[in-house]
């Protein structure tokens, strides 16, 4: 289980994160939460789709590693296959926590940086320090600072994203059918992914919108990224084979 | 073509008037050419209040809802609504009193026995001898969805779709807000003309059909076809037309109940998935939880039992609710009816909907899930012209007599079944000379074989065989087949292993009623 904590230099003083990408590190999750600012990147490499988040219902794009729980096609013997690992695992075991700080009299909410202490990647032995020698960040830490800011400005663009799409009656559910080169038949529910019917029908005024918004480059990205369902499935078709 | 039917007035607002007046509009007025376009008025008087029958609904209405077009997390915000899986009965099989005093209680859930093409576990399990059947109850034996009853838990996830389940439901509701939402979607979505004016005077044409009605501040509104949804006034169908009215008090005794609302002890506390039904010594109780508040009410035949002595029963059981501390302020209504139904519902051209065909007590919550058959019949059968409108009346007459007949039947059998014998109101209620004649036929039948749908004369029938068994084993009666079937014996027990299973899961991941429904009105709920 999770078990996060306010990071600070002197009780993390010792720490290291191992770097390395593994099922042993925790890293075998099949997709990970994205944002239309990392679509460029992303779409490169991962299909992205559309899921409802568990809590809220609320649609969320994410970049599909697998096609089942626990199954990342990436991860390889010698750690991710390939050149941009997605910042929502990136980050990891970092998380951005709130704290209540008094300013002047005004309890105002900070963000901070918390960590995970029991995830794998955190040890004392092995890996990247967190602090320099007189307790200073590595710049190891400041470059995941980065990535927590990074990924918590992007995030936030998912819901006004989201609601155009749902505005626009954008999104459909779809059904992935894959047959493996095991002859196995398998399919992939509970993924959305844009309307292109419904989008090439929009209303010069809702595509002015889009676009103001700079949604509309994402939402090509978004489709441009459906073409790496067949590199998945190439992934998958190879794992079968090395495991037979 | 000859007199065309364009112009459909509906007397009444209510929620029998907005369901006809929705139901209607969202099939002929909307994307519809203008020549063809049915037009449909609703009149309803300002000094008439709606009296909100029956705050339960069935699985029917999101159906409904979603062919008029409301959005199932409007639902939620508007009308202080929560979901109904199920009703739950308790102490009708025996008085506490007379058992040690402990309670027996069952459910009639929404969801079905699970079956296949071989076999009904409904049937299996009923026509297992009582002694190899005393583990747990039927419902929990033959179907998923009581455990989320037992455990206040929602039927569906954040995830699903607007108006789609995991168990299947319907809802509690707040009838006069559920009546406003539809009002408003009416008028403002589907072009329905609201006119705010009191009836003074209904006048015939020359072929003594309806030809207009006469209000006080809104002159003569003519129409060609008349739907009275004036509640039990029967403003049109009974009193202008002088139908006939037949009462079924000699079979269900119930003709007055006093309500109450009760507020919860706190803004968290749960709230039940199903109807409470719980029998008295002269009726019984219902309990509808909604997220603000219980609806309460003890319905009863006053041929057995004073008021004052029936609001004491009610106050003992507001007593063993564990809200004592605000009981104080609850004001008790009194409401009188008259059970039964009249003996045609559509008369020249004019029909009747809601309380204004009939009223029966709300055992099973009937009266919405009736209109709703009703108007989608109008609606989906909406005679175009005159001369083929007597056809239709016919068939439309021919069908409600037969619902009305299956719900008496189906609600004297929760009666029929009792062992209760504290006081002379259930031992008359099993008084053979007040048993319809069909009914004692197939407790006949049931003495051998499980209620199947070979029970049922009519298509479409408003309680499939699965309530039968649902009622009839949850009030334990012993149906003892002569020949036995072991043909599936493997598959049944994979089956019922499987519901067993899928009980405990459901009861892990399912979420709390009031849980889902805060955040239905957070976020919402995605239509695909």
């Amino acid at each position: 289980m999770a078990n996060h904590v306010l990071l600070n230099s002197i009780e993390h003083k010792n720490l290291k994160i191992n770097g390395e990408r593994s099922e042993a590190m925790g890293d075998n999750v099949w997709y990970a939460q994205t944002f239309p600012m990392e679509f460029r990147s992303a779409q490169a490499h991962y299909p992205i789709l559309f899921q409802k988040d568990s809590n809220t219902g609320q649609f969320m794009p994410v970049t599909l590693f697998g096609f089942q729980n626990e199954d990342n096609l990436f991860l390889k013997e010698g750690g991710w296959d390939a050149t941009y690992i997605p910042l929502a695992l990136q980050r990891l075991p970092f998380y951005i926590g709130q704290k209540n700080v008094e300013n002047e009299g005004i309890t105002e909410q900070e963000r901070v940086i918390t960590l995970d202490l029991d995830s794998p990647k955190v040890n004392t032995e092995q890996g990247i320090d967190l602090f320099l020698e007189y307790g200073g960040n590595s710049d190891y830490l400041e470059h995941m600072a980065n990535v927590l800011e990074s990924l918590h400005v992007g995030l936030q663009d998912n819901k006004d994203f989201v609601e155009a799409l749902t505005t626009c009656e954008l999104l459909e559910s779809v059904t992935l059918d894959i047959e493996l080169n095991d002859g196995s038949k398998n399919q992939l529910i509970g993924f959305y992914a844009i309307n292109e019917d419904n989008l090439n029908k929009l209303s010069p005024d809702n595509l002015t919108r889009l676009h103001n918004a700079g949604f509309l480059q994402a939402i090509y990205m978004v489709i441009a990224s459906q073409v790496n369902i067949h590199d998945l499935v190439a992934r998958k078709n190879s794992q079968i084979a090395i495991a037979s | 073509m000859q007199s065309e039917i364009k112009n459909i007035v509906i007397v009444g607002g209510g929620t029998a008037g907005w369901i006809t007046a929705g139901l209607i509009a969202a099939k002929h007025t909307k994307n519809q050419p203008s020549c063809s376009t049915v037009s449909v008025t609703v009149i309803e008087s300002p000094n008439v209040p709606t009296i909100g029958v029956g705050e339960g609904t069935w699985p029917s209405i999101r159906e409904t809802l979603k062919k008029i077009g409301i959005s199932e997390a409007d639902l939620f915000s508007c009308c202080d609504a929560s979901f109904k899986q199920a009703s739950k009965f308790i102490d009708w099989q025996q008085s506490p009193l007379n058992n040690n005093n402990t309670s027996h209680s069952y459910f009639h859930p929404f969801s079905l026995p699970q079956g296949t093409d071989q076999f009904n576990l409904g049937t299996v399990i009923g026509t297992l001898a009582a002694a190899e059947n005393n583990t747990s109850s039927f419902a929990q034996q033959v179907c998923y969805q009581s455990i989320l009853c037992e455990q206040n838990l929602a039927p569906k996830q954040i995830t699903s779709k607007a108006y789609d389940y995991i168990a299947n439901y319907g809802y509690h509701f707040d009838a006069s807000k559920f009546s406003l939402l539809l009002k408003e979607h009416c008028i403002n979505k589907l072009n329905v003309k609201y006119v705010s004016a009191h009836i003074v005077m209904v006048n015939n044409g020359e072929d003594g059909d309806i030809s207009s009605v006469s209000t006080k501040s809104y002159g003569d509104i003519k129409g060609d076809l008349f739907i009275d949804c004036s509640g039990a006034q029967s403003l049109l169908l009974g009193k202008h037309f002088g139908i006939p009215f037949c009462s079924k008090k000699s079979v269900l005794f119930n003709d007055t109940a006093l309500a109450v609302q009760v507020p919860y002890e706190n803004q968290d506390s749960p709230i039940a998935s199903c109807t409470l039904s719980t029998a008295q010594k002269s009726g019984w109780i219902w309990n509808i939880g909604l997220q603000s508040r219980c609806g309460v009410g003890y319905v009863y035949s006053s041929q057995h039992t004073s008021d004052n002595l029936a609001e004491s029963e009610l106050e003992q059981y507001l007593n063993s609710l564990n809200t004592t501390n605000k009981k104080a302020e609850l004001s008790v209504r009194k409401l009188s009816f008259n059970p039964g139904y009249y003996e045609k519902f559509w008369h020249r051209n004019c029909v009747a909907v809601g309380m204004s065909a009939g009223f029966i007590e709300p055992l099973e919550a009937s009266a919405l899930a009736m209109i709703e058959q009703a108007a989608l019949m109008i609606s989906e059968q909406l005679p175009v012209t005159k001369s083929s409108m007597a056809i239709t009346a016919k068939r439309f007459n021919e069908k409600f007599i037969q619902h009305w007949q299956q719900i008496i039947e189906f609600l004297k059998l929760h009666y029929v079944l009792s062992k209760r014998d504290d006081s002379d109101y259930w031992l008359d209620n099993r008084e053979p000379s007040s048993i319809p004649e069909s009914l004692q036929e197939m407790l006949e039948l049931w003495q051998h074989q499980a209620p199947s749908s070979y029970d049922i004369s009519h298509n479409n029938p408003l309680f499939p065989a699965a309530s039968y068994q649902y009622v009839l084993y949850g009030m334990l009666f012993n149906t003892v087949p002569v020949r036995k079937n072991n043909d599936h014996d493997e598959l049944i027990k994979q089956a019922l292993a499987e519901i067993q299973q899928k009980r405990q899961h459901l009861s892990r991941v399912m979420e709390s009623n009031r849980i889902l429904i805060n955040k239905i009105k957070q976020y919402g709920l995605a239509t695909i």
